[in-house]
């Protein structure tokens, strides 16, 4: 293998090293190329938004499939750019009240059925159905949860009872910040080593 | 008007997509099913909004020679030139996808992966077992590096007689501790999400709708 | 200034220039550590083992080019798991960013394995809204996606005729930079009872553990690692398995440098102590 020819490539290497010498100290180079990432990412998006709100989402369904009311949903698409001027802003707040209250209005229920009821239903557990071993972690499991929960529990102060139970629920928070850690550790460090693959063997050509 | 009428809105909107959950009405699965395809226009509008105040913030930074005002004019220019590809050559062939293979992935996946670097320093210089709970965190933070990846399946020995290897310590901190600390968190997100939301369709939350006038 | 001191207060890019010869040297000379396949991703592979000839899943590219590194590997082991099988592929992103990279894949993908598009796969797009689609899609696929990326119409494209709705679809495989797989579980999962997979960049990973216990979420692939894993039980190595010397030997080198920073600090704190007790 050797040095790529492709300008493609070539072009992708040298701003990845432009974004690599940041690391030494912020520079003109590095400053182009971040200024550089903003106006192309934003041009992509913007025509992505366009396409699939614009056209897919409204021009296809009302003026080719004749699905008219859907011209509802462009009208509160179009009041939301009320908030350009700030003597019509308030037209915004109808585009704006009716997206938020939608997902307010289907996530009470989901959040209620998969993040609350099945998370309280998956604690629970009959230790004469599992080995000792099992029913010890799921043991654990239990006093982890309510005492985490009860930690940020704060309509009462916590001294006594509730003092010794939330350092409990501290003790398996600080375990699972430190998982988060480790993870967020070998999530940035794949981050790099793929910038590195990319740099040794497709431009480089120095690995296979 | 200005605020009574979003708000009210707000209530029917938000009763409708809740009782939706419940029945099976045709009716209601009717009207549930134009708010979702309605919702989805109203936020590409609105990401669209989003663009549009990024041209004028990089517009008003060259007007008043802002520090560094010079590079906005690539912002701009690579802004205007992507959606001029797409507009000439589509969106499947020439400039638009090539800028985006080899531009735009390279120096966004670059940029997040200078985290790498600084995570390291960080943990050179601030992740200190001062007490006993920092202590857990560097340990459990310790157990998942190396227990998460192939070299830790080299640390394993026996405690008390019984053969015990780091990755399985690992997987049960994970599987156990580490779950119930995250579903309890979960379970409290759950319950301050549903409230907010509540509040929002009954009207109590009325920050989202901006200034008071 | 005390050697500890001296210690403390190294130049930061001597630390950068050592997390990039952990990774470099790794790569440029493999170590060959072999990689274990843990209990999560024996059940995502499960999951996707019993797909059958003519089965139909939803492969979702919710991720854009920041992390890349992690979740290419992944959606290209999928498509290298399920494409020689003949099991079919309904793709979507709901990441603007999304759409280039998932044409990149399915398109190389297609080509190796003599896929046509319309037919064996196809491509639906970018969508606004995450939840709404989601939700939508429960409902009916063409409405969500009148047209798919290329601007056809989803009435005209022949795989999708034989899909409706979430009842017509096997699984739904999510690869995710974000909260998407969480939300894929509660809303198609939740509300329509679909089956969800995913495949989780690492900081995303440790929250998904609850969503697995409790069987919403059967089976998940966690950062570079879990695609390694994934990459072997399927017995096609990649991206995945090639980064994983790197993967360990940077952890190594990580945790000498908390080590020795705490050695450091220990030390010249109580250096210091005993100079304010000396006076």
């Amino acid at each position: 293998m050797s040095l790529t020819i492709d300008p493609g490539i070539w072009v992708a290497a040298l701003f990845t090293l432009a974004i690599f010498s940041f690391l030494y100290k912020d520079n003109p180079v590095y400053k182009f190329a971040e200024h550089l990432l903003v106006g192309v990412s934003a041009g992509y998006y913007l025509v992505q938004y366009f396409f699939s709100a614009v056209y897919k989402k409204l021009y296809v369904p009302v003026f080719i499939n004749g699905e008219y009311w859907l011209i509802v949903g462009g009208i509160l698409g179009i009041m939301m750019f009320a908030r350009l001027s700030r003597r019509s802003e308030w037209v915004s707040r109808y585009p704006v009240a009716f997206y938020v209250a939608a997902w307010a209005g289907y996530v009470i229920p989901s959040y209620i059925q998969v993040r609350i009821l099945q998370q309280v239903k998956s604690t629970m557990f009959n230790p004469f159905a599992m080995s000792i071993q099992e029913a010890l972690s799921a043991t654990v499991l239990l006093v982890g949860v309510i005492t985490t929960l009860l930690y940020f529990y704060f309509s009462a102060e916590h001294k006594g009872g509730l003092k010794h139970v939330s350092r409990i629920g501290i003790t398996f928070l600080m375990i699972g910040f430190g998982a988060t850690f480790g993870y967020n550790v070998m999530g940035r460090v794949s981050l790099l080593i793929g910038r590195f693959q990319f740099l040794m063997t497709d431009w480089l050509g120095i690995i296979q | 008007m200005k605020r009574q009428g979003p708000i009210i809105l707000a209530f029917v909107v938000g009763m409708l997509m809740m009782i939706q959950f419940f029945t099976p009405n045709p009716f209601f699965l009717s009207l549930y099913n134009t708010v979702l395809d309605w919702k989805q226009v109203v936020l590409g509008c609105t990401f669209i909004l989003g663009t549009w105040s990024l041209i004028r913030y990089h517009l008003t930074r060259i007007q008043r020679k802002q520090d560094n005002w010079r590079y906005s004019y690539v912002t701009l220019a690579g802004l205007g030139f992507m959606v001029l590809s797409a507009g000439i050559w589509k969106t499947t062939t020439g400039p638009y996808p090539w800028l985006f293979s080899n531009v735009q992935v390279p120096m966004q996946s670059t940029m997040f992966s200078l985290l790498a670097f600084y995570v390291a320093s960080a943990s050179y210089r601030a992740f200190r077992a001062r007490t006993v709970h920092a202590t857990l965190l560097l340990v459990a933070g310790a157990l998942v590096m190396l227990g998460r990846v192939p070299i830790g399946a080299y640390f394993s020995g026996t405690v008390f007689g019984v053969e015990i290897s780091l990755v399985e310590i690992s997987d049960w901190m994970l599987n156990v501790p580490n779950l119930a600390a995250k579903r309890g968190i979960m379970i409290g997100v759950g319950l301050g999400t549903t409230a907010t939301a509540l509040k929002i369709i009954l009207g109590i939350e009325q920050t989202y709708l901006g200034r008071t006038d | 200034m005390t050697f500890f001191e001296r210690m403390m207060s190294i130049d930061r890019r001597i630390i950068f220039l050592f997390v990039a010869l952990a990774v470099a040297i790794p790569l440029l000379r493999p170590l060959g550590f072999p990689v274990q396949v843990s209990e999560e991703v024996r059940s995502f592979h499960k999951e996707m083992a019993a797909l059958e000839e003519g089965d139909i899943i939803m492969l979702t590219f919710d991720y854009e080019g920041d992390v890349m590194a992690e979740l290419d590997p992944m959606a290209i082991a999928v498509l290298k798991d399920v494409f020689p099988r003949g099991v079919k592929v309904v793709a979507l992103t709901t990441y603007a960013g999304g759409t280039g990279i998932a044409e990149n894949h399915l398109r190389e993908a297609a080509e190796v394995y003599g896929k046509t598009y319309g037919v064996d796969y196809v491509f639906l797009g970018y969508n606004p809204d995450w939840s709404g689609t989601i939700l939508r899609l429960g409902e009916s696929f063409k409405k969500t996606y009148p047209t798919d990326q290329y601007g056809k119409n989803t009435n005209d494209i022949p795989i999708m005729q034989e899909v409706e709705t979430y009842d017509d679809i096997e699984l739904i495989c999510s690869i995710a930079g974000s909260a998407l797989s969480e939300y894929w579980a509660i809303w198609a999962g939740g509300r329509y009872g679909v089956k969800v997979i995913s495949g989780n960049t690492a900081i995303q990973a440790v929250l998904i553990y609850p969503y697995y216990q409790a069987g919403q979420i059967p089976g998940f692939l966690g950062g570079l690692k879990g695609a390694a894993e994934y990459e072997k039980l399927i017995d096609e190595p990649g991206m995945g398995i090639r980064g994983m010397d790197a993967q360990s030997i940077a952890h190594a080198l990580m945790l000498v440098f908390i080590l020795v920073g705490n050695i450091g600090y220990f030390f010249s704190r109580r250096a210091k102590r005993e100079e304010l007790r000396k006076g």
